[in-house]
């Protein structure tokens, strides 16, 4: 390998061995307030995150997960164990009942708790975000002006704006649920805003700092509540209909949303990589501006004049001022003090990001599609079955028998599988507010890599999950 | 100076520029740009392979060895992104760069 790339892929020091990770994955995952729930949000109760500890023991986190596992069921368990991580060290309280949420409050903060992610994340991190060692390569010798050309002709062509996902919610058969979906997925980011930036607030390095610093406050808000981003996004998501309490929406999240928010935790929290800080900042800063643009036009569009979209076109006017104060008052001045040695690190941080906005909309149009009913699942389910029971695909098959109430926590499968209820109901829910109901002898296609979660609405439901491996071989 | 983007594989994974053509290269030694002439007779260097057990790679045409320590330590720069690679060129960024096909050997595509 060349010179120059941190060792997020290479082993690091004090790894745990494969069963100890397993053993203190699942510990980590006992602690009560990351069971299961009965219900499918989480009530005003910032230290509720469901983690399926069910799986956790199954799920070898000790291998870098390659690109094409990157929205897979452990990656989506990774990054919900990462958040959960990183956010130990946030301040959370509720706005109220704080008495009935005192013991989850100590479970989620308690030293048992940090201790347990701290030796674990190590691995998540290298688990989750390993790939894009090969997914983004720097080489050769960059230099000043090679650096300076190469953000000009980035400049020069930049990205216009024009997102799939916004695209998806526009289009989507229902573009009021899309657009709600859309927006949940930035809440775990959004409603923290700016929380890994402060990270390296601390410590000394100069005059870069202070103008760090000044990012900071604005992102705060300089002091007054209303005008805090995180506070911004609170209104917009009201807006709309949709709840503002942390996690509210926690098992809707997709994996690459909390693996975007994750990543500039993993940049932040490890400050070996603090000049991929500065470049992924970089880009945040530069190409969101047009992206908060078409966030703004798309919520109009959707919802009309009630919709509070302050939080977007305030990003429009100030992020302008910060993509300025990154490159000329952070960027060059952090080179000019460690030398050109650092431009590699930088252009790496520039670039993943883009590769993880790539991956997050890709998922997230994917996911608007599903909750639309594309693929038709449930058209899939006679001759998907039929295939099955003629043996033409071999498809390993699971019976599962629940009472009324239980309720399967979202997750995805690595494989296509089909559903298929023997007896009672079943109600399959592929996002927020979209759903089917599956009664005795119906079934439906779940697609690889998609969100959903189910629960029992009969005394009792049979039902089968057949592994199928890629559903549309059994339609030849 | 002069930013190219191009493919690292299929049709238009090279870059010609001043009649010198550029190929991405991904070996066992690390990734770099290659400048896909050999120095001697002008040769295919797209198609060398690695003299065993060292960073040399052998011309087919006339077995003359080229050393890619260089180019992986001090080459031109450039970052991948999956499939895409942006370098930049110390040529004046009014120069023409066509981008066309070379078959790569196997050496060069690990
Ligand atoms: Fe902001
Ligand atoms: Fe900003």
């Amino acid at each position: 390998m060349t010179s120059g790339r941190p060792p997020t892929h290479a082993p690091y020091p004090y790894p745990l061995s494969a069963d100890a990770l397993r053993e203190a994955v699942a510990q980590y995952g006992a602690n009560p307030v990351y069971q299961d729930s009965a219900e499918w949000f989480n009530e005003d109760n910032p230290y509720r995150r469901q983690m399926r500890p069910q799986d956790l023991g199954h799920l070898d986190f000790s291998r870098v997960l390659p690109a094409s596992e990157i929205l897979g069921n452990s990656a989506l368990a990774a990054q919900r164990l990462l958040t959960s991580i990183y956010e130990a060290d946030m301040m959370y309280l509720p706005p109220t009942g704080f008495a009935e949420k005192r013991e989850d409050f100590s479970a989620f903060y308690n030293a048992s708790n940090r201790t347990l992610g701290e030796m674990i994340r190590p691995a998540l991190e290298r688990h989750a975000y390993g790939f894009l060692d090969d997914e983004v390569h720097v080489t050769g010798k960059w230099t000043r002006d090679s650096f300076r050309s190469y953000l000009e002709a980035f400049a020069e062509n930049p990205p216009n704006g024009d997102s799939p996902s916004i695209r998806a919610v526009e289009n989507s058969r229902d573009p009021e649920r899309a657009a709600r979906m859309y927006l949940l997925q930035f809440a775990a980011d959004f409603l923290s805003e700016a929380s890994p930036m402060v990270r390296n607030a601390l410590g000394n390095y100069g005059n870069p700092q202070s103008e760090w610093f000044k990012i900071i406050i604005d992102e705060y808000g300089y002091g007054v509540h209303e005008t805090k981003h995180s506070r911004l996004y609170e209104n917009t998501l009201e807006s709309v209909g949709l709840r503002s309490d942390v996690h509210h929406y926690w098992q809707f999240y997709l994996s690459s949303s909390l693996m975007m928010n994750n990543y500039f935790h993993f940049l932040a929290k490890n400050h070996e990589n603090f000049f991929r800080h500065l470049g992924a900042l970089y880009y945040t800063e530069t190409a969101l501006i047009e992206d908060c643009r078409s966030q703004s036009k798309m919520m109009r569009k959707v919802f009309g004049d009630s919709a509070d979209v302050t939080y977007f076109d305030e990003h429009v006017h100030i992020d302008t001022h910060h993509s300025r104060m990154a490159i000329d008052k952070l960027i060059w001045p952090v080179i000019e003090q460690c030398g050109e040695g650092v431009i590699p690190d930088i252009v790496r941080g520039f670039e993943e990001l883009q590769a993880i906005n790539v991956i997050a909309d890709r998922d997230l149009v994917d996911q608007i599609r599903w909750m639309d009913g594309e693929p038709a699942g449930k058209d899939l389910h006679g001759p998907v079955r039929a295939a099955i029971d003629s043996g033409t695909v071999t498809a390993p098959v699971t019976r599962v028998v629940e009472p009324r109430g239980k309720l399967t926590n979202t997750f995805v499968h690595d494989e296509d599988v089909l559903c298929h209820v023997v007896s009672g109901t079943m109600k399959v829910v592929c996002g927020l507010d979209s759903h089917h109901i599956l009664e005795a002898g119906q079934g439906m296609v779940i697609p690889r890599q998609r969100l959903h979660g189910a629960s029992i609405e009969s005394e009792e439901c049979v039902y089968e999950i057949n592994s199928v491996g890629d559903y549309r071989k059994c339609l030849s | 100076m002069l930013v190219v983007t191009w493919e690292t594989d299929g049709i238009g994974n090279c870059v010609v520029l001043a009649g010198k053509p550029y190929v991405y290269a991904r070996t066992t030694a690390g990734e770099f740009v290659l400048m896909a002439r050999c120095s001697h007779r002008g040769g295919p260097l797209h198609l060398a392979s690695f003299s065993p057990g060292t960073t040399r790679l052998v011309c087919p045409w006339h077995s003359r060895a080229t050393s890619v320590t260089k180019a992986l330590r001090a080459g031109i720069p450039a970052v991948r992104r999956g499939k895409r690679v942006t370098a930049v060129f110390d040529v004046p960024a009014t120069e023409k760069a066509e981008i066309e096909y070379r078959p790569l050997s196997p050496d060069l595509v690990c």
